[in-house]
Formats: C-alpha cells, sequence, structure tokens
C-alpha cells in the first residue's frame, strides 16, 4: 500500500513539473499560430524545400506533428507543393520535430537537451540533403507523380 | 487587446487538456512500473533484454519505455523511466531515440493525411532513432 501511496505522490509531483512546461508553451503555440502569415513571408529554399513548405517545415520543428497536424496537413494540401517537396519535409521531420516540448519533457528527468537538439538537427539535416541530392526518392514517387511534379515545374 | 486574451485562454484550455491527458498516462503506468518493480518482474524483463538494449548502452529494462513511447507517448515513456533511476546519460540516449520515433499510430496517421509515403516515413523513424541510439551512446563514450 505504501509503495502505491509514493508512486501516485512522485507521479502527481512529475506532472506537475510538467504542467510549468505545457501550460507556456501551449499559450505560445496559440500565438505562433496567428503568425502563419509572417513565416510564409521568408523567401527561401533549402534542402529541396522551396519557401512554400517552410510553413509547415517550421510548424512542425516547433510545435510537432501531433499538435501542428491541422496547420502541417492543411498547408502542405492547398499551397504549391509538390510530392517530392512533400516528402522531404516530413522526412526532416521525421527526425526533428516538437523540439521544445519533446526535449524540456526529458530534461525534466535528466536528459541532456543540448546535445538532444544538435543531434536532431543534424541528423535530419544530413538525412534531408542525401535524399534531396540523390535519385533514391524517384523510386518512392510513382510515375504520375513525378509526372505531376514535371506538370508543376513547367507551369 | 481582446484577441490577445481569446488566445491565451485557448492556448490555456489546450494546455489543460494535454495535462488532463497526461495525468490519464502516467499515474497508472508510474503505479504500475513501481510495482512491478517490487515484485521483480522489471528485473526479469531487464536480465531478458539486456543483449539487445546493450547496443545502445542502455540496462534491459528501458526497453519497456522504448516500448511505451513508440507504441502510446512520451508521457507514457516518462512514466516509466522516472521510477527506473537511469543515469543522465541513459535518459538522453532514451530521448533521443522516442524524440525521433514516438506516439507512431497517431504520428504515421498524420503522416498519411498529407499524402506521402506513411509506411516508408515510419521504417525511417524506427531505423534512424535505433541508429541515433546506438551512434550516441558510441559518441558519448568517447568524447564525455
Amino acid at each position: 500500500m505504501d509503495i502505491i501511496f509514493i508512486a501516485l505522490k512522485d507521479s502527481l509531483s512529475l506532472t506537475i513539473k510538467l504542467l510549468f512546461i505545457i501550460l507556456p508553451l501551449t499559450i505560445s503555440y496559440e500565438f505562433l499560430k496567428h503568425k502563419q502569415s509572417s513565416i510564409s513571408r521568408i523567401r527561401f529554399s533549402i534542402l529541396g524545400i522551396t519557401h512554400n513548405g517552410l510553413v509547415p517545415l517550421i510548424t512542425g520543428i516547433i510545435i510537432g506533428l501531433t499538435y501542428g497536424a491541422g496547420i502541417i496537413i492543411h498547408s502542405i494540401k492547398t499551397s504549391n507543393i509538390n510530392k517530392k517537396e512533400a516528402f522531404l519535409i516530413l522526412l526532416f521531420l521525421s527526425m526533428c520535430h516538437a523540439m521544445i516540448e519533446d526535449t524540456l519533457i526529458f530534461v525534466v528527468i535528466g536528459a541532456n537537451g543540448i546535445i538532444l537538439i544538435v543531434f536532431r538537427f543534424i541528423l535530419a539535416i544530413l538525412l534531408t540533403y542525401f535524399i534531396y541530392r540523390s535519385e533514391l526518392l524517384n523510386h518512392y514517387v510513382t510515375d504520375a507523380e513525378n509526372k505531376e511534379i514535371k506538370d508543376k515545374s513547367t507551369t | 487587446m481582446n484577441k490577445g486574451y481569446e488566445t491565451v485562454k485557448k492556448g490555456f484550455l489546450n494546455g489543460l487538456s494535454i495535462i488532463y491527458t497526461m495525468v490519464k498516462v502516467i499515474v497508472p503506468f508510474y503505479i504500475a512500473i513501481e510495482f512491478l518493480k517490487q515484485t521483480g518482474i522489471i528485473g526479469h524483463i531487464g536480465y531478458f533484454l539486456k543483449p539487445f538494449m546493450s547496443i545502445f548502452g542502455l540496462p534491459g529494462e528501458s526497453a519497456i519505455c522504448l516500448a511505451a513511447g513508440y507504441f502510446i507517448n512520451l508521457y507514457a515513456a516518462i512514466a516509466v523511466v522516472a521510477p527506473l533511476g537511469l543515469s543522465s546519460k541513459d535518459i538522453t540516449i532514451i530521448a533521443l531515440i522516442l524524440g525521433i520515433s514516438h506516439s507512431l499510430p497517431v504520428e504515421t496517421a498524420v503522416t498519411k493525411q498529407t499524402g506521402v509515403n506513411a509506411w516508408f516515413m515510419l521504417a525511417a523513424r524506427i531505423l534512424f532513432s535505433l541508429i541515433s541510439g546506438f551512434l550516441l551512446n558510441i559518441l558519448w563514450t568517447l568524447f564525455l
């Protein structure tokens, strides 16, 4: 019985620690959502991701795939992003997303946050760059999609 | 100014709903792990999985954290990690593996919605999370 009581106390105190991280974050996320237009004003392309792709990319890196899902799905479907670019965005995000929340909740229980952030950014950049530069990607998009990419790039 | 207030309110409510989900996961998991630790079951699992987890320089029982993170979410994983009393190095390696690859059922569904090959992304995430864990263990031992 004692064990259960101690575990209950410990788990609740862990939750309270996480609460101090989660609440400020979710509030700032709401403000960030309104900043979408200022992100889309940034004009540069990186790793095969054009300025169209920066909204889902930056949203994913900061907010993450679960809570940023709405913005990411919407912006990939509605803006002029081709399949190859969407693939590169999702590949980057697979390695590197929710960088603030995921990192902080593990720092609370003792992880080294700087190592986590640096390692994941380097991994995401190298992997995306490698796939972008190589011919590998052509195997993952069908002929029809390839044609679509070509059509889009000519218009 | 009213718009700012609405934004704060929405963010606050979102935060509360996340915390509610968190409590529902963390409290039962934490108690279950503490209980399993007392019965010695965790020790057996740890012994059994030691050869596999030593690839990442982790103790065998941390396999339970990875499973909780992969299939459920990071809060479940944290509830499992916290009572195990691991070192900062172990927690950083687990955080790296799980940061790349977590909540797979939910996030694979999100990936699918964007129209890209979700199965490829799933495979890439699992593969690279394990490779990263392996690499970080080596780098940490060499340089820190």
